[in-house]
């Protein structure tokens, strides 16, 4: 109801309410709308003050321990500090994420993030709203304890370098494991998972911040940091940290993200676009900080973990209901040429199937143009396994995508098929075995009746060095593979053509 | 002609085992209050829900001033005021907080929010309440507070889930009269309530559902007029009574006769001149007939009438 419509303002209120806007009521309009709610909540609840209270006494006990203590040249103030970090530490990993966890889980027991929904805030506002919460949790906490850092570098305990990239670590570890606790408790719109999500995420928060206040007590930490910062790979340290809590925030607003989204909403680009994202940044990262004599250890052991991440979100990608929803369908790109590069982005099993294909192309690619030449062994070995865990996943993702099709259409299909396929592999495993078993009385070495087995086949290749007899193999059945999935990628495509299509079409009548 | 505020069409939607909406399709006009009726479990909440954008169906599709809940969800979103069936508000927030938050989630801002907010709260009689925590207020207040914050953004259809159960008599009055209101400034409502006499008080409209198939639609004189031949007639005779009966079950078109006394119920299928020749020729026969009324089918009879009380 706006201001303007009659039968409301015809009611004409006492005048009770505040009518002029206050300079808070302007200023906090810019804000997101979750945040202000958020901090509101915790100003009046009582988790917030008592956390506070006792912040603040454990960093008065401290102090007037540490006062007691001291020496002059003596490590109080590095014991202060220590202290301090390991107060700080679980407020920052435990006590601000659960708080984010449980007004997210309140929100959806309650059916209120409906409520959210149907408001302008989309999943993705209400998300950063969240994290937002947490920012501005992280910096009063930080102040609460501030005098006490403040003390222990007076005490001449620790150095402002140390004080600052300590922080900034705890502030990583801070949003990224908010970022973990909201995403888990998305997961709870999904009844069934929520036990598990409520067990998963109270005791990875419980046992990381249990295990920081030993690391940090100890005095580990603040050494480790310390060293840190006088040594040359501080800043790629830094970058590398920051770049990695980016990506596990950014994964974690996804997975959430595609919880509270609507049913027919695009829940796939996302993913996709990160998964393509990766290697640029992790490669980016190598070329930008390591030496160009360690560039073949990194490619190749970034390069074989982001081809292990591409199978795992390919597994994703081909498990995806077939076709696109009715609101995608009235949005795809109208001309062309952007149809058919923005179709293996958009959802659908099919189109998974593509870019899966596209993505393996992409990191093979990289790695190639990148790579340096390399004279050591074990990376030979490495890109031997990773160029042969590629037909695997071609023909695993295949055939996730195949098994599919014969489960019902619904979402609920998609999360069996993304059950049973990695249930496939480990049967294609066990079965070959339980049959030498029975005819042979031992699985005594490979034969090729475990090919489908890929961890032994591939380990048993690179042992025996018969690179040369497996490459024209895996190379005939990646582009089989890829032959029999041909149709699909086609077909996938063509949806979006065709859409594009009727979408020029209709602009051209209206 | 522009399209219907609501349109609901050809709509499909099952769960595992149980088929809650079937073939369901109806309109809803602006200014029109609709009143959508049935058994536990016949598909209100369902085919509310997949209205509001919050679930989808397997096939079919509703518009909203033309606009697919399906293609335009969030387009659909902004003409939308839907309020469940079940409301828990945030905990240590007051009921003007409450509100305000909304306000800002519905993109509202500066003077504009705070002047919705309070004429809002004053329209659904929350300016009382505004310093109460919102999770201490009574059912009916709680009721009150859901239908303001479902208001905030001015919708053009609302879509009531049982907004009127848990409130008291007087409460409900009010919130009657309040819909009206609403309706009269052009607004579309659907509202489901098993109060019946109620919704029978408010609604233009009504749409009977019974395990998730529509068994009869249109506005209530018009239902009312497709269920008269089976109304009821009350005679009540002075004297003879026995004669009086026996005269009624010569008449053709009454059908299974009642007999309280001599208090007479039937249903009567025939229309009016039909029953104005009955009555002139039981007095004619010498019944002397002291009450003779036709009851108007209500909501009640319409609800009992066509639905076979199936659950599901
Ligand atoms: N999430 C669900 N999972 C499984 N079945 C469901 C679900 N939601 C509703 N149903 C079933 O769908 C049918 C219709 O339910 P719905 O809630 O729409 O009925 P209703 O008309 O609103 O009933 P009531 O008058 O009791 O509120 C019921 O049989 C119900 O059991
Ligand atoms: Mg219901």
């Amino acid at each position: 109801m706006t201001a303007a419509d009659p039968i409301v303002s015809a009611a004409t209120p006492p005048s009770t309410l505040p009518t002029e806007p206050t300079r808070w009521t302007l200023w906090s309009d810019r804000l997101n709308p979750i945040l202000v709610r958020e901090v509101l909540q915790s100003v009046k609840g009582r988790v917030f003050a008592l956390t506070v209270f006792v912040a603040l006494l454990v960093s008065v006990v401290i102090a007037v321990v540490t006062v007691n203590a001291y020496e002059p040249r003596g490590d109080a103030g590095r014991m202060a500090f220590n202290a301090g970090i390991a107060t700080l530490m679980p407020l920052l990993i435990f006590v601000v994420p659960m708080q984010a966890y449980q007004s997210m889980r309140l929100e959806l027991r309650g059916g209120i993030v409906e409520q959210l929904l149907l408001s302008r805030l989309v999943p993705r506002r209400i998300l950063w709203g969240k994290l937002q919460a947490a920012l501005v949790q992280f910096v009063l906490y930080v102040a609460v304890l501030a005098p006490l850092l403040a003390t222990s570098y007076l005490l001449r305990g620790v150095d402002l370098p140390t004080i600052l990239v300590s922080l900034l670590f705890a502030l990583c570890a801070c949003v990224a494991a908010t970022a973990f606790a909201v995403s888990s408790a998305a997961q709870g719109v999904l009844p069934a998972m929520q036990p598990l999500a409520n067990l998963a995420t109270a005791a990875g928060l419980g046992l990381a911040s249990f295990a920081f206040v030993g690391f940090a007590g100890s005095g580990a930490y603040t050494y480790s940091v310390g060293w840190l910062v006088r040594s040359n790979e501080c800043t790629l340290t830094i970058v590398g940290i920051a770049l990695a809590t980016a990506a596990a925030v950014v994964l974690s607003l996804l997975v959430a993200q595609s919880f509270l989204l609507h049913a027919f909403e695009n829940k796939s680009t996302g993913f996709r676009v990160f998964l393509f994202a990766l290697p640029v940044v992790a490669f980016g990262w190598v070329l930008a900080f390591m030496p160009r004599s360690s560039h073949d250890e990194f490619l190749a052991v970034f390069g074989m973990s982001l081809l292990v991440v591409g199978i795992v979100f390919g597994q994703f990608m081909v498990t995806e209901q077939r076709e696109l929803s009715p609101r995608l369908r009235a949005h795809v790109p109208k001309s062309r040429l952007a149809s058919l590069v923005a179709a293996p982005f958009l959802p659908g099993r099919d189109r998974g199937m593509a870019c899966l294909v596209l993505y393996l192309a992409w990191l093979g690619g990289l790695v190639a143009v990148l790579w340096p030449g390399t004279s050591s062994r074990w990376i030979g070995e490495l890109l031997r396994s990773a160029g042969l865990c590629v037909p695997y996943a071609i023909v695993y993702l295949g055939l996730g995508r195949w098994l599919r099709g014969f489960l019902p259409s619904s979402v609920a299909g998609n999360h069996v098929a993304r059950v049973l396929l990695p249930l496939a592999v480990v049967v294609f495993m066990i079965l070959p075995a339980l049959v030498d078993l029975m005819l042979r009385g031992d699985v005594r070495g490979w034969h090729v009746g475990h090919v489908m087995n890929p961890f032994w086949t591939i380990d048993v290749h690179n042992r025996a060095e018969a690179w040369s007899s497996v490459l024209p193999w895996a190379i005939g059945v990646s582009i089989g593979g890829l032959l029999l999935q041909v149709p699909a990628m086609v077909r996938g495509q063509a949806e979006v053509a065709a859409a594009a299509a009727v979408r020029r079409e209709r602009a051209r009548t209206a | 002609m522009s399209a219907p505020l609501l349109e609901v069409r050809e709509l499909w939607r099952s769960y595992p085992r149980v088929q809650a909406v079937r073939d369901l399709s109806f309109t809803l006009e602006r200014g029109q209050i609709t009143g959508f009726v049935g058994p536990n479990g016949a598909g209100k909440t369902t085919t509310m829900r997949i209205a509001a954008t919050l679930d989808v169906p397997d096939r079919g599709d509703v518009f909203v001033e033309g606009t697919s809940v399906l293609v335009e969800p969030r387009a659909a979103r902004a003409r939308i005021g839907y309020m469940s069936d079940q409301f828990h508000p945030y905990p240590n927030l007051d009921v003007l907080e409450f509100l305000d938050f909304f306000a800002r989630a519905q993109g509202l801002r500066g003077r504009q929010r705070l002047t919705t907010v309070r004429s809002v709260a004053s329209f659904c009689g929350l300016l009382e309440f505004a310093d109460r925590p919102a999770t201490g207020l009574s059912k009916g207040m709680g009721q009150r507070l859901h239908l303001a914050k479902t208001m905030l953004h001015d919708p053009s259809l609302l879509i009531l889930d049982e907004p009127a159960s848990g409130l008291d008599p007087r409460a409900r009055i009010e919130f009657r009269a309040l819909l009206k209101e609403l309706a009269a400034a052009g607004k579309g409502i659907l509202i489901s309530s098993h109060i019946l006499p109620e919704l029978g008080e408010m609604c233009d409209a009504v749409v009977v559902l019974e395990r998730g198939r529509r068994v009869v639609s249109g506005t209530i004189a018009e239902i009312q007029k497709a269920v008269q031949h089976e109304q009821a007639v009350t005679m009540r005779v002075l004297g003879d009574a026995d004669a009086a009966e026996r005269f009624l079950l010569t008449w053709p078109g009454v059908g299974s006769l009642r007999r309280d006394g001599a208090r007479f119920v039937f249903p009567f299928a025939g229309d009016e001149t039909a029953l104005g020749e009955l009555l002139a020729r039981a007095i004619a026969a010498g019944v002397r007939v002291v009450e003779f009324t036709r009851t108007e089918a209500d909501l009640e009879d319409i609800f009992l009438q066509t639905t076979k009380g199936n659950l599901q």
